[in-house]
């Protein structure tokens, strides 16, 4: 009596991550002849069949003839999909090349790519655990009790009475047996319902339609569509791959000192330390920024308007040169862009009466073609409306402003500012102190409510500047 | 007039007989499976042998007969309730009796697939195929669960002798008891509640918990000093 699914059953079964199950298990049967074992002497019985990491690492190394790291990650894996389990230490699911000891789990126990771990034997287990324990589970084990009492309430009695025949026919063998099998069900439990902090391998990730055990046999009509995607590839227009290959060489030499996997993160990438100083540093409202977010922003002035950050240096490299008007255009055409579609009349009457009639405040200065096609287009206003002027507006900040900018004192100045931090240097015991004081991090609500509040002088500050009232100014200054 | 009362007043007193009967072989379908597991989890394993195998077929027999006997028995009890105005408690009773063994029959029946599975990966045709046993630990010690197996009495165990299928006929045909129970008798099994509170069963096995200290040390202990101080940290 289970409720097997609550969504409708697609036949989404086939969990493909389990996919290399078959081949794990040849390698766990080769192991038995060639890993050697030892005994383990406990109190008062002695269990045999136990190895240790470095034995296990060695095999594998001689065996695939790979490097030591790789058979150690091998290893993990075995350990993480439950193959093997550690007898020190069982929550920690890695293999290390020590003389720690592990020992093999029975096949009753493996990873089956066909079925997933069942509820009701997880509450069996635990019902089992509470008898044994005398009610003290561990606090996640106590979570998963009481959400399984309450779903499973129409067989709770079941699960009851299965649990204490289990444990009574468990207490029937002897005790060196008894050892080993609580051993290997804690194990296979540890692997299925992981407790916080523990990785095991089990997560089933997407689930696909098709059976990845199957062959696929590949029908007619699929070998007309390949047919006719091939002779429309054939003729399409073709890059040189000389000119390609110098694009993607000339990005790779521009941004392989900022990309996180191949370089080091100053100071020290926060998924790996636990060390959250790297996003603090950062942030979108930082006073000071880093040299490689700087370093970053010189790149193209689409990086540069892409990190809000050099969005507002750049303002005030624009507010020192009078000519924030195409900056300002740009930034109302992506909000007209991105915004709400009942906003869009208006925004589009704002952005049409600052920006483009002639006389208006902020007049842009776009050529007379495109010109007339946003004003006619405004006439119907839609998203895309402003595209072509914004296109225009880009080029022109790309090919002049963008330049002078590199070139300006507000530049340079912020780039002598910059933080260069120091890389971190945590040792194991330092990373396993970080990990236990992550903090929480910002709450979304503050970093909006700060979003809001930059919003709100951001519209204070750029209320348009008469030139005209500007102009008499400076008249009577003179 | 008084000839029906008395009438159904047998028919209370028999059903409550025939409820007693599923309840006692409820409890006898629990011990063979759960003895059943403790077998099928050496499959595989260093400890599985002719021996394991002989008597993991002997159990299964058991529980089918169990099984066989048990559905035809709820089967009767719970078709037969509706027109007899006998309660609504009675119903619930056997309604409850009903989940429980749709519920059991479910779990053995994972446990068999599983058991096929593994007796078709580890087929102990040749001297050859040993080799490929996985080294767990376990040495053997099924002797002790095959005589609590035979100890099992089911109350119609004497009376029917039918023939026993192999392996994969038996999961067929306890799937095909499945789907007949759940077609024929229309049950709400989402309304049986349990009758325990969480956590009761800690309690209930007081005699038998003497050597279980020991056993738990004997599970952590072997970790030893090994374990380094900040694994009870992680343990949240």
């Amino acid at each position: 009596m289970t409720i097997r699914r609550a969504r409708p059953d697609r036949l989404q079964h086939f969990r493909p991550r389990m996919h290399c199950l078959k081949k794990l298990e040849a390698v766990v049967v080769e192991m038995q002849s060639g890993v050697k074992g030892s005994e383990q002497k406990l109190n008062v019985t002695t269990i045999p069949h136990v190895i240790t990491g470095k034995d296990v690492i060695a095999w594998i190394t001689n065996k695939m003839k790979s490097t030591t790291e790789e058979s150690e990650a091998f290893g993990t894996m075995l350990v993480a999909y439950g193959y093997i389990y550690p007898l020190q230490n069982h929550r920690k699911l890695v293999m290390c090349n020590d003389s720690s000891l592990y020992r093999f789990q029975t096949p009753y126990f493996w990873p089956t790519q066909k079925w997933v771990a069942e509820d009701s034997d997880y509450a069996i287990y635990l019902a089992k655990r509470n008898i044994r324990k005398k009610g003290l589970l561990e606090p996640y084990e106590q979570a998963h009790y009481n959400h399984l009492h309450e779903w499973l309430n129409h067989k709770w009695d079941f699960i009851v009475m299965q649990a204490t025949e289990q444990y009574k026919a468990g207490k029937e063998r002897r005790k060196p047996d008894r050892v080993v099998f609580d051993c290997q069900e804690r194990a296979y439990w540890i692997v299925n319902k992981p407790p916080r902090r523990t990785h095991s391998a089990m997560d089933s990730g997407l689930e696909l339609l098709i059976d990845p055990n199957s062959d696929e046999k590949i029908p007619f009509d699929t070998y007309r569509r390949m047919n006719l995607f091939y002779q429309q590839a054939i003729m399409s227009s073709k890059v040189k791959s000389s000119v390609s290959l110098g694009a993607l060489n000339k990005y790779v030499a521009t941004y392989k000192n900022h990309d996180p996997f191949l370089a080091p993160c100053l100071p020290s990438n926060p998924w790996l330390t636990d060390n959250d100083s790297y996003w603090t540093l950062n942030m979108r409202q930082v006073e000071v920024p880093t040299k490689m977010r700087v370093e970053r922003w010189s790149f193209s002035l689409f990086e540069l308007l892409r990190d809000l950050r050099g969005r507002d240096d750049f303002k005030v490299f624009l507010k020192k040169e009078f000519s924030g008007e195409n900056l300002a255009f740009w930034e109302a055409a992506e909000e007209l862009k991105w915004g709400t579609a009942s906003s869009m009349t208006s925004k589009a009457e704002t952005i049409f009466k600052t920006f483009l009639v002639p006389g208006a405040p902020r007049w842009i200065n776009i050529d007379g073609r495109t010109m007339g096609l946003t004003v006619k287009g405004l006439d119907h206003p839609h998203r895309y409306v402003l595209e072509a002027a914004q296109t225009h507006v880009f080029l022109l900040m790309k090919k002049d402003t963008f330049f002078r900018y590199l070139k300006s004192p507000v530049y340079k100045e912020i780039q002598k500012k910059a933080l260069n931090p120091e890389a971190h240097n945590f040792s194991p015991a330092q990373l396993e102190h970080n990990a236990q004081n992550r903090s929480p991090g910002i709450h979304p609500l503050i970093l909006w409510q700060l979003a809001e509040a930059e919003k709100a002088k951001a519209a204070a500050a750029s209320v348009p500047v008469d030139v005209k009232a500007l102009m008499s100014k400076l008249d009577r200054m003179k | 007039m008084s000839s029906r009362w008395r009438r159904s007043v047998g028919e209370l007193a028999l059903r409550g007989r025939q409820r007693g009967e599923c309840e006692r072989a409820q409890e006898a379908l629990g011990r063979v499976t759960s003895c059943f597991q403790q077998l099928a989890v050496s499959l595989g394993s260093s400890a599985d042998g002719s021996f394991l195998r002989d008597e993991m077929d002997e159990t299964r027999h058991l529980a089918q007969r169990i099984c066989r006997g048990l559905s035809r028995r709820l089967l009767r009890l719970l078709s037969d309730c509706g027109p007899a105005p006998s309660g609504v408690e009675d119903r619930q009773v056997s309604e409850r009796l009903w989940v429980l063994f749709l519920s059991a029959l479910e779990h053995f029946l994972s446990d068999l697939r599983q058991a096929h599975d593994l007796i078709g990966r580890f087929p102990l045709r040749q001297r050859n195929d040993r080799r490929s046993l996985v080294n767990t630990g376990c040495m053997d010690g099924v002797v002790a669960v095959a005589a609590r197996v035979a100890s099992v009495q089911a109350p119609w165990l004497t009376m029917e002798e039918e023939q026993s299928p192999d392996l994969t006929n038996h999961i067929a045909e306890l799937e095909a008891m499945l789907s007949e129970m759940q077609l024929r008798v229309p049950v709400a099994f989402w309304s049986v509640e349990a009758t325990q509170l969480a956590g009761a069963e800690r309690g209930g096995l007081e005699g038998l918990q003497e050597g279980e200290d020991s056993l738990e040390e004997l599970m952590e202990g072997e970790g030893g000093s090994r374990r380094p101080a900040f694994c009870c940290l992680t343990c949240v």
